[in-house]
This record gives structure tokens, C-alpha cells and sequence, in this order.
């Protein structure tokens, strides 16, 4: 299939970023893929399981990286960031910085023969600083594209000007320290967002000590805690004392649903918990597991049943109370969870060896566009009913999570909207 | 009879009904014994009861076929040509001296995990109580 | 393929998936002796980038031409590995999948060296029928551009739209005789100054004046033959006995005899057997309900412009279309007589009739008023006909009702400012964007919320007034409120007649009834038949805005098959032997497609089978007394392969 057409700019390369390439490439349109860190994937890259049918969320989001990078429609730019927009709807010119690996894309063949030569080490970003990277790394063993990437800042060649193994070691001479920053200019006729979002700063609510208290942890923590491609390759252990808890408080509602912090809900949270509370269960069958909530929000296909799930078959306990604070014991570093039991109308405080902070979310916006935030910190909308996903200006469109909290299959609906929108100004024709 | 004797069935799964059921058994972590093995085949109508014969001379304890329920085929009627030739068979299997326990058809729809589970374990339990299946005599019978 | 099968073998750990429940090293070393193998490899994820690099390198360096892959369910990645053999130069139909995950270490995780043996025995087998497998030639259409959207809903219109707009010929059938679907009827919506029909009109006015889009109202689907690409579809348009001449003069009306409930008030007013179901409503032609006219004529003999035809038949229409989008939506839970007061009492509305009731269109013209009184006390009670909140409800979550209801509640503030409102919940599931702000806002205009877990219980007074009595589980106390007025917050069902359309079009349901997905997380919108989308509320609740998405991502996969000059399918069809058949033709009537013809083959007559209408159900080939009849990929030697290797040590 050949494109005929002006090309589309996607900016993100997680699920929703994935999906709207894809859509658009199987269209015939041109894609520009830009992705800020050295791999597609986003947050799904790091989640274990999904909910509410626990298919391991690598099984079925790889093969779509793969088509990303196999496409000859799209043109992938990891390590990229937008930093200059201007034009208008069916023809935007662009501006994108693309970032030094310092090591040549063409050339790296991905065998990694650099990472285990590599004398530094880093704490990995991607299980979020609970295991150590080279500073020669892969994003994780799937990245897409599969090319080591130096980081700069903790590479002992460019701190000291020692070094160089690397590039003794690299089979195919892709090693490039002297690689610059690159500007690329691109002209298309529509843009899509899909720049999706972090976790809000747990240290905002300081009472749950998150930081201070080891054995404290964020729900995306959890989540490469159970991952079999985490840092405990899949053992949920104490960071305290590398033991198995033997039970597990989850709170929802960090950070979210607070009027002083962030009013939004963050709408996976719940069914994020008991997916966590299930898998906790499947791997430590005798782990107590207890979820702290407001109001349990198991609304998509599936997810009710889910729940059910988790109360029936695996025992896990619900309470309806939103923690007041946790306090550890220094000893044991166990935690103290103090909350109002609404049954019964008096404060009571439960013992748990791990607590799991479900961390509202915020969303994340390329700098490099004028666009308008709501008060809810969302970017605003043309018209949230006929047009949701068309921003103020015209042509660019907003998808997943930078559209407001959602989950994976509204995610990927979002993306097929917005890509079909595209594709029509693409093709010359008024959306 | 002895107690260590593990049966071996054969399963023919039709792709769009019960070939997915038994994957839901999988992503709902049920569990079933495991002396189930599965051929994939498009429609249980595509199964031919010569292949329920061979499975028998060649050792199976039983023979599962399992295909969407009727109106639910994938292809019209499938499932109800089976039934056909399924209900020829058993008589075929009587002759044989093969008992009728160890041969069935089922239906069991996309969603019916908790449905071959349940074939599963009854099916093992009659054929463990059966015991071996006896071909040679069997087959002089007939 | 000539020469000796060279079979590799690969697999996958899937992390601990598989790893976790099978001895993978104890797998290889037995693998490693099978018949034919020549390489025998295994990855912690064989699907990635990597993993498919190892099966790559395999093919080119030992020379294979047959591969084995012990995974997940083919459902999942047959078609990720078939690339892979494609793109190292393999015809792709020489994969054989095992299925070790969630036919075996899934479902055997409680039993380490049954699982293991298991895979052995599986794999086995795969590697016996992979040493008969033969390259296929994919069959290829030519992909007609034209696309059928089943339901003139928000997630139809909104996929009508973006299709039309693409460029692409689309008939939209709506089997009722107005377009807009529920949105049509709700009134005023949240966060913007718009009512349910302003969506539709807005969206309408993007459609009708399109000339790629043909709205078919009063029209039913009959039947679906062909495939992917190439669809032939039955349509019948019900007589309307109203034609376009209409002015909407109401003459008719007010001569027509009949008066029945309207349903499209939700039974809140009446109507002639001549009507127009709501005001705005599209098409805007007055409609004669065939059921409940007596046919006396006089409406025929005072319209002013000869509009109406009692003599009009059902028509017959044919189109032909590359992709069919089903949008047909939903209904709204109708409780039982008796369900919380529901048919007991006329102060007891659902969630939809106060809709009605509280649009300046509807029948009170927006005035809050049940029997001719204003209501004061009013009680929501939510989850109705959801959550198994009764023994008539459904499991599920209809995720709309609870913002819904508070919309609502909000509306009411603003017309009775003193009105005491109580919504009665379960848990209060505001997660779409803004809502949890429109839940706050409820808050502070004083609407009071109470939790429930055991079904209220809805009392009516022999005075006609009620009272709601149940348990608070926040206080751990029994409640009873007195209530003018109790709305039911009621969740969506399947619409009633969408078995027979997802029969016709060959579409799976989940055990409520909504279609089911291709794949629930990453292919929310396609079904699993190729060529058939799904969007909107007909695979599960949706609110507004998330329909019109979903018609919008159903639209975008329509597009992608559409643009493609032509389509592949899979060639996993029947195929004659010559020589073998006999020309008995029982495979004739066997055939469910008509796909099979007699040919005359010098003297002899031979069946011949027409890949183009072939599905590749393999009935036939069951039937086929010589054994002449075969199905590619499932031929009766591959199969007897796979059964003779489960048994043979």
C-alpha cells in the first residue's frame, strides 16, 4: 500500500500512540512517530498482567510494537522530542530534536554485548530505580527498536573521559561518541497527542509516608514488583528485608480524588488494586490482601465480574475508609494503617508488612504547542460531546490518558478516532 | 484397577467455540487434569469419525469432540453434521465393545470454560473407573 | 516443498508464564530427539523483537523449512509468527502453534511435571502434523469500497460520518423509523448547554446532505452472504405508508382514531396510530404503526398533499459491501411490575422517563411533574437492574447511570431549588472526566447520598405515598424516606432482537448478550468474523461520548480494510483430487456455501470447489466417502499425524 497522502505527526509512543500509527499506516498515511524515551511502549511496557482477563500485557502489546517498527508507512523517532509547531491544519511544519544515542541506530544490532561490558551503573528508570542499568542500556529487553542508548550523565567516558569499552567491545563499530543532537524538519497535515501521563508525587501526601517508610510502595512499584521481567523477576519482596509480606494493605485514591491535591478521578486505579490484590494472591497464596477505597469503580466490560472475583475466590477484603496515615515501626519496618471504620464510626488501625499507594495521575503535554488546559489540569476540549478528542486548534487531536484518566481499551478506541480524523485531513479532505 | 493409571483423551475443539473455551479455562486460571489433548480443527464438522477410530486403536481412553452449540455454528450447521455422524459412531463404538462413556460430544461456547472443566473431570472420572481401554479385544469384538 | 521436512522448534518462556509451570530445559532436551528437528530453541518472549530475530536466524542458518512454536494460543500470535516465517523467505502456512500456555501451564500450574509432560506430548504432536504441512497460496479479493452500518445511534452516525468523509459509499439502516437511537430523547446533557437531540442533529447535519451516505429508516438486515471485502447483504424496508411529501401538518393526526402508549416517551404520553415518535425527530415524515391502524382512510383522505399510502409493501434491497459496522446499540433495563414499585405506583419513573420528563420536548414540557403535581422529595435509587442489585439484574456495571443520575439530580435543583433529593447508591462510580467535579458539585448543592447494599425496598402507601426503606451501610442503620417521587437509575441490556443480527452477521456474544470483542483490551472494536466491526453500546454499556469514540475507532478499522485494493484470506479451504473422487456429489449437499459444483472432467464427473465461497469448515471433507475431498491445513493426514504422535512413544 502506498501513501498518497501528507503525513500525520503521533506524538507518544505508548498504547494510544501505537494504535493511532497503525491505524493511519494501515490507511495509507505516512506516520511520524515521535517517542521521547529510547523505546516505544509506555506505561503499558511496564505493566505485568491486565485486567480484568490477566493476559500478560507484553503478550499482546509486543507483537503491536513490532508492526510499529516493521511498518513501512511509519517513520519511528524514539529518543525525539517535538520543540517547534507552527502552520495550521493540513499543513503544520515541525520541528523535532532528535536526541544523541551515541550509538549509530543503522549499525547496533541490539545483542547487548556493550550493556554487559558496561562498568556503570545506574539505577533503571523503567522499574522505576528498584534495580540497576548500565549506562549503556536497553530501555528493557523488548525495547523497540531493539539499540542500546548511552546516558550521558552516568557514562564514565563523558563524566571522566575514561573508559570507551563499549565501543572496544561493539561487534559492528556503532559506537558514536562524538554523535550530535539532530534537528529533522517535518511537514504535516495533522498531529495527534498521545503523550500520556505520570504519576502524581505521592510525597503530596505526606501522611502515607511514601519515601520515608520503606516498605511503602506506588502501584506502578507493584506492578514490576509481580512482573516476571522486574527487578525481583517477579518475587514481591520487602525492600526492607527481601522477605514476603505476609499481608498487603492497597489504598486508593492517593493524590486523586482530593480537592486539595487533584480532584480528577484517575479511573484505572481501582481495577489496577485488584488486579495487584489477585496477582499478589497467585503468587503468596497465604498473603492477606486488603483494600482501602472510597468508592470501588469497576465500570468497563468485564469488571465488575472482576471484582466479584477477587472478593469470592480470592478472599480478598475491602474496606470502604480512606486512611488517615500510615506510621511504620522501626523495628520490624511494618506498617500502621489508621483509618475510620464508617461501619462503626471510630478510628482503628491494622498492621500490614507491605502498603501499596494507588497514585492518582497528571497528565503530560509537549511544550512545543499553544495549547489551553482546563481547570482540571486536562487539555480543553473543542466540544467534550461531538468533538472529544479535537483540541482548540484545528487538526490536532488529543488521545489516552493526555485526554483524561482512562483505561487501555478506551485508550485504543481514542486512538482509532482520532486516527481515522487525521487520515480524512491527510487525504485533503475538511474534518 | 490400577490407581496410577492416567488416562490419555483426545480432544477434537472446534477453532471458534470450544477451542476458545478452553483457552478462557486458561486466562481464568482454572484448573482441569491433564490428560487432555487438544486437536484443533475448524468445525467439529470437519472431524471424521475414522480419526475417533484410530484414536481408539492407537490407545486413547476417550475421545472428546466439542463443538458450538447448535444455531451457533461458526458455519451454519456444522455442529449438527457432527451430531450426526457422532450418534452413527457411538453405534459403530457399541459394536467395537468400546464403552459409551469413553466417547462424547459436547458444546461448549466461547464463554463455557467452566463447562469443559466440568466434561473434563467427569469424563476422566468414568474412564479412570473403566480403566485402560482393551483395544485388541475391543476391536475382535467387532 | 521438496526434499526432507528440516523442522525448528521454538519455545517461548512468556516470562514466567510458561517458565513458572514447565521444566523448559527437560521440553528442549526431549524435543531435541523427535523426528525431523533440527534446531531446537527456547526465549523468555518469543513474540518480541528478539524472539522473532532467533526464529530468523533459525530458518537462514539451519536451512529449516518447517517450524514449530510452543507459545501461547495461535489465537493470540499465529499471524505474528506466520510474518515471521514470511519476511526469512518461508511460506508462512508452515508454522505449526502449540498451545502451552493456556491450554497447559495456565490451567496445570498446581502440577509441574504433568504440565511438562503435557507440552512434551503437545508439541509432539505439533512437530508430527508440521512434517506434513505444505506451502499455501493466500487467496486474494478484490475490495469493494462500499460499507453497511447496522443502527443509527450516536456510534453509527458517528462512524457514517467519519466513513463518508473518508470517501467511502455508506448505507446506514436503522430498523426503527427515526434516527438517533436513546441519545435522541435525553435531555439536557453535562458539562455543556446541549441536549441529547442536538447531538444527534449536529451529527445529522454532518451526514444527510453526504452524498456517500444512504440513511435506510424502517429497515431490517435479512441476510449476509460472502466474506471479508465482499459482502452481499438482504436488506428489507418496511412500509412507512408516510412518503417525503409530508409536511408534518398534523391533519392526520387529529382524524386518526387509534390512540396507544408511546414508547418513544417510554409510555409517559400517548399517540396516534399516525405519528411523528418525538418532536425533532428524523426523518421528519409522520409514520403509520401497521399494528394498531385500523385502516379506515381517514388520514389518507385529509392529507393535503397526498403523502400517505396504506398499499405500500415491504421492498426487498441488495447492496454489496467490503465491511459491515454493527451499532446497534442498547435498551434500557425495563424493570419488572413490582421491581422497588416499578408499575405499582406512577411516582415510581425510571431514570429515562424522568429524562422525558424534565426536556422542555418532552411530554411535560420540561416541567417536573408526575400525576400534574410537583415532586418534593425525590429518591434515586441506583444499580437498578445491575450489579445483581435484584434477582432480575444483570452483573455488570452500566458505568453511565451513576453520572447520569447526578446530572439529573443537579437539573432538578436548579428547577424545585427546595426539592429534598437522596440518591441511593452502592458505590458512586463517576470516573469519565469531569464527572467526579459534577459529583462534588452534587455534594455542595446539598444532595444527599446513601449507600445501600441489600435492595431497598420501595413501599407504597395505600394513600399513594411512599416510602423507601433500607439499610445505610455508612451508619450501620435501617432508613426509611419519605419520597413523592423515586427514580430507578436503571443500567442497559442488549437491544432485544440483536441474536438474530449477530446470527446473520456471525458474531459471538459474551453470556449477557453483548457482542464480544476480537480482543477485549487491544481490539475493542473489531468482531472476530473479518470484515465486521462493532461499536458503541452493543458490546457493552458506553456513555455518550465514549459511543461516538467507538464509532469514530470502528470507522478508522473499516478504513484500513477499505483502502486496500484487495484482501487476503487465510487458504485453509477444500480441495478436490481428481483422481480420487468418484463424482458421488455428497459433498454437494453437505455444503453449506453452495461452494461446491459438478464439473465434467472428460467422462467422469468431479466436484469442484469455488475458493471464493469456500469457508473452510471441512464438512465436506468429513463426508467424503473416497477421501478425494481435503482441507488445506487440516488434511486428513495431518490430523491422523497429530492423533498417531499422542499415542506412539
Amino acid at each position: 500500500m502506498e501513501a498518497l497522502s501528507k503525513p500525520v505527526l503521533v506524538i507518544g509512543g505508548g498504547i494510544a500512540g501505537i494504535q493511532a500509527s497503525l491505524d493511519l499506516a494501515d490507511q495509507g498515511v505516512h506516520v511520524y512517530l515521535v517517542e521521547r524515551s529510547p523505546s516505544i511502549g509506555g506505561k503499558m511496557a511496564r505493566l505485568d498482567k491486565t485486567f480484568p482477563t490477566l493476559d500478560c500485557a507484553s503478550c499482546i502489546l509486543t507483537p503491536k510494537m513490532v508492526s510499529v517498527a516493521r511498518h513501512p508507512n511509519i517513520e519511528l523517532l524514539t529518543y525525539s522530542e517535538v520543540v517547534e509547531v507552527r502552520g495550521s491544519a493540513g499543513d503544520f511544519h515541525v520541528k523535532v530534536l532528535k536526541k544523541p544515542r551515541y550509538v549509530d541506530e543503522d549499525k547496533c544490532i541490539g545483542c547487548g554485548e556493550c550493556i554487559s561490558k558496561c562498568p556503570s551503573k545506574v539505577p533503571d528508570e523503567f522499574n522505576l530505580g528498584m534495580s540497576n542499568r548500565k549506562a549503556i542500556y536497553f530501555l528493557f529487553p523488548q525495547a523497540v527498536p531493539l539499540k542500546a542508548t548511552i546516558d550521558r550523565e552516568h557514562c564514565l567516558y563523558f563524566t571522566k573521559g575514561i573508559c570507551r569499552v563499549c565501543e572496544r567491545f561493539c561487534p559492528t563499530k556503532a559506537i558514536n561518541f562524538e554523535q550530535k543532537p539532530e534537528t529533522l524538519e517535518l511537514n504535516v497535515a495533522s498531529i495527534i497527542i498521545a503523550t500520556g501521563y505520570e504519576l502524581m508525587d505521592p510525597g503530596l501526601a505526606p501522611t502515607y509516608g511514601y519515601g520515608r517508610y520503606l516498605n511503602v510502595y506506588t502501584s506502578l512499584e507493584f506492578e514490576r514488583l509481580v512482573s516476571s521481567t522486574g527487578p525481583t523477576g517477579g518475587e514481591i519482596m520487602r525492600r526492607s528485608d527481601k522477605k514476603h509480606p505476609r499481608s498487603i494493605a492497597f489504598i486508593q485514591c492517593v493524590c486523586s480524588r482530593d480537592v486539595k491535591i487533584n480532584p480528577n478521578c484517575s479511573a484505572f486505579c481501582c481495577m489496577a488494586s485488584v488486579k495487584h490484590a489477585i496477582l499478589a494472591k497467585e503468587h503468596l497464596p497465604e498473603v492477606d490482601c486488603t483494600i482501602f477505597y472510597m468508592d470501588l469503580r469497576a465500570f468497563g466490560k468485564g469488571y465488575q465480574e472482576f471484582y466479584n472475583r477477587a472478593m469470592r475466590e480470592f478472599g480478598v477484603r475491602f474496606i470502604k475508609a480512606k486512611p488517615a496515615k500510615i506510621e511504620e515501626d522501626p523495628e520490624t519496618r511494618d506498617l500502621i494503617v489508621t483509618y475510620e471504620d464508617t461501619f462503626e464510626g471510630i478510628k482503628k488501625s491494622m498492621k500490614f508488612e507491605m502498603v501499596v499507594l494507588a497514585v492518582g495521575v497528571k497528565p503530560v503535554y509537549p511544550e512545543a504547542l499553544p495549547l489551553t488546559v482546563g481547570e482540571d489540569g486536562y487539555i480543553r476540549l473543542r466540544n467534550p460531546y461531538l468533538e472529544p478528542i479535537s483540541t482548540t486548534i484545528d487538526g490536532v487531536y488529543v488521545v489516552g490518558v493526555a485526554a483524561g484518566a482512562k483505561d487501555i481499551p478506551d485508550s485504543v478506541i481514542q486512538a482509532g478516532s482520532a486516527a481515522i480524523k487525521a487520515s480524512i485531513i491527510a487525504g485533503g479532505v475538511k474534518a | 484397577m490400577s490407581q496410577d493409571f492416567e488416562p490419555r483423551i483426545v480432544v477434537f475443539a472446534c477453532n471458534w467455540c470450544s477451542y476458545a473455551a478452553l483457552d478462557l479455562a486458561g486466562t481464568s486460571r482454572m484448573k482441569y487434569p491433564p490428560n487432555f489433548l487438544v486437536i484443533r480443527v475448524m468445525c467439529s464438522g470437519r472431524v471424521d469419525p475414522q480419526f475417533i477410530l484410530e484414536a481408539f486403536r492407537r490407545g486413547a481412553d476417550g475421545v472428546l469432540v466439542a463443538g458450538c452449540h447448535p444455531g451457533d455454528c461458526h458455519y451454519i450447521e456444522g455442529n449438527i453434521k457432527a451430531l450426526r455422524r457422532m450418534t452413527l459412531l457411538k453405534k459403530v463404538l457399541k459394536e467395537f465393545g468400546i464403552e459409551e462413556e469413553r466417547f462424547r460430544l459436547e458444546w461448549i461456547s466461547a464463554s463455557e470454560a467452566d463447562k469443559f472443566v466440568r466434561v473434563a473431570n467427569e469424563m476422566l472420572e468414568e474412564i479412570k473407573r473403566l480403566g485402560p481401554l482393551r483395544i485388541e479385544e475391543a476391536y475382535q469384538h467387532g | 516443498m521438496s526434499g526432507e521436512p528440516r523442522i525448528g522448534v521454538y519455545i517461548c518462556h512468556c516470562g514466567v508464564n510458561i517458565a513458572g509451570s514447565v521444566n523448559i530445559k527437560e521440553v528442549v532436551e526431549y524435543v531435541k530427539n523427535l523426528p525431523n528437528v533440527v534446531e531446537v530453541r527456547d526465549y523468555i518472549f518469543m513474540c518480541s523483537a528478539p524472539g522473532q530475530e532467533i526464529i530468523k536466524e533459525g530458518i537462514k542458518k539451519c536451512g529449516l523449512n518447517r517450524v514449530v512454536v510452543a507459545a501461547c494460543s495461535p489465537t493470540m500470535h499465529e499471524h505474528t509468527f506466520r510474518n515471521v516465517l514470511a519476511e526469512a523467505g518461508l511460506n508462512p502456512y508452515l508454522l505449526e502453534m502449540v498451545n502451552i500456555r493456556e491450554q497447559c501451564s495456565w490451567v496445570h500450574s498446581d502440577n509441574r511435571q504433568a504440565a511438562t509432560t503435557k507440552a512434551k506430548l503437545l508439541i509432539k504432536m505439533a512437530v508430527a502434523k508440521a512434517s506434513l504441512l505444505e506451502p499455501l497460496k493466500e487467496i486474494t479479493f478484490k475490495v469493494n469500497k462500499n460499507v453497511l452500518i447496522i443502527g443509527g445511534g450516536v456510534a453509527g452516525l458517528s462512524s457514517a460520518r467519519d466513513l463518508a468523509r473518508k470517501g467511502f459509499n455508506v448505507y446506514l439502516i436503522e430498523k426503527k423509523p427515526v434516527i438517533g437511537g436513546n441519545v435522541a430523547r435525553l435531555g439536557r446533557l453535562a458539562h455543556v448547554e446541549l441536549k441529547g437531540i442536538d447531538i444527534v442533529k449536529e451529527l445529522l447535519h454532518q451526514v444527510v446532505d453526504n452524498p456517500n451516505i444512504h440513511i435506510l429508516t424502517n429497515t431490517e438486515l435479512v441476510s449476509v452472504g460472502g466474506s471479508v471485502g465482499d459482502f452481499k447483504v438482504k436488506l428489507v424496508k418496511n412500509p412507512r405508508y408516510v412518503n417525503e411529501n409530508c409536511n408534518l401538518c398534523s391533519e392526520c393526526v387529529k382524524v386518526c382514531p387509534v390512540e396507544v402508549s408511546n414508547e418513544y416517551e417510554f409510555g409517559l404520553s400517548k399517540r396516534k396510530a399516525i405519528y411523528l415518535p418525538y418532536r425533532n425527530a428524523y426523518p421528519p415524515i409522520y409514520v403509520i404503526d401497521s399494528e394498531n391502524c385500523t385502516r379506515c382512510f381517514e388520514c389518507v383522505k385529509v392529507c393535503p398533499t397526498q403523502a400517505i399510502n396504506l398499499a405500500e409493501k415491504p421492498e426487498e434491497i441488495e447492496v454489496e459491501v467490503g465491511a459491515i459496522v454493527i451499532a446497534a446499540g442498547h435498551e434500557p433495563y425495563e424493570p419488572l411490575i413490582g421491581e422497588f414499585g416499578y408499575g405499582v405506583s406512577s411516582r415510581v419513573i425510571t431514570l429515562f422517563q424522568l429524562e422525558r420528563i424534565l426536556d422542555e420536548d418532552g411530554p411535560t414540557k420540561g416541567r417536573l411533574e408526575v400525576n400534574g403535581v410537583q415532586p418534593k422529595d425525590i429518591v434515586f435509587i441506583t444499580c437498578v437492574g445491575s450489579l445483581n442489585t435484584t434477582p432480575n439484574a444483570y452483573p455488570y456495571c452500566s458505568r453511565m447511570c451513576c453520572s447520569s443520575t447526578i446530572k439529573n439530580a443537579l437539573i432538578i435543583k436548579e428547577k424545585v431549588p427546595n426539592a429534598n433529593i437522596y440518591i441511593l447508591h452502592k458505590d458512586i462510580r463517576t470516573y469519565s472526566r469531569g464527572d467526579e467535579q459534577l459529583y462534588l458539585k452534587a455534594g455542595e448543592s446539598l444532595i444527599r447520598f446513601a449507600r445501600y447494599r441489600e435492595a431497598p425496598n420501595v413501599i407504597v402507601n395505600p394513600d399513594e405515598s411512599i416510602n423507601v426503606r433500607f439499610f445505610e451501610e455508612t451508619i450501620q442503620e435501617p432508613v426509611s424516606i419519605p419520597a413523592d417521587l423515586v427514580v430507578l437509575s436503571v443500567g442497559m441490556k442488549p437491544p432485544r432482537d440483536i441474536d438474530k443480527v449477530r446470527t446473520i452477521v456471525k458474531v459471538g456474544c459474551g453470556p449477557e448478550g453483548f457482542l464480544r470483542e476480537a480482543h477485549l483490551k487491544l481490539r475493542p472494536v473489531e468482531a472476530a468474523t473479518d470484515g465486521v466491526y462493532l461499536a458503541g453500546t452493543v458490546t457493552g454499556p458506553k456513555n455518550i461520548i465514549e459511543s461516538i469514540e467507538a464509532g469514530g475507532a470502528a470507522a478508522s478499522k473499516v478504513s484500513t480494510l477499505l483502502t486496500r485494493e484487495e484482501v487476503r484470506i487465510e487458504p485453509l479451504i477444500a480441495v478436490v483430487n481428481d483422481e480420487k473422487c468418484s463424482g458421488c456429489l455428497i459433498c454437494v449437499g453437505i455444503c453449506p456455501y453452495n461452494a461446491i459444483k459438478l464439473r465434467i472432467q472428460g467422462d467422469a464427473r468431479v466436484a469442484e470447489v469455488d475458493p471464493a465461497l469456500c469457508k473452510g469448515c471441512g464438512a465436506c471433507v468429513a463426508s467424503c466417502p473416497t477421501g478425494a475431498m481435503q482441507q488445506f491445513g487440516f488434511k486428513d493426514n495431518q490430523l491422523e499425524s497429530q492423533v498417531l504422535a499422542a499415542f506412539t512413544e
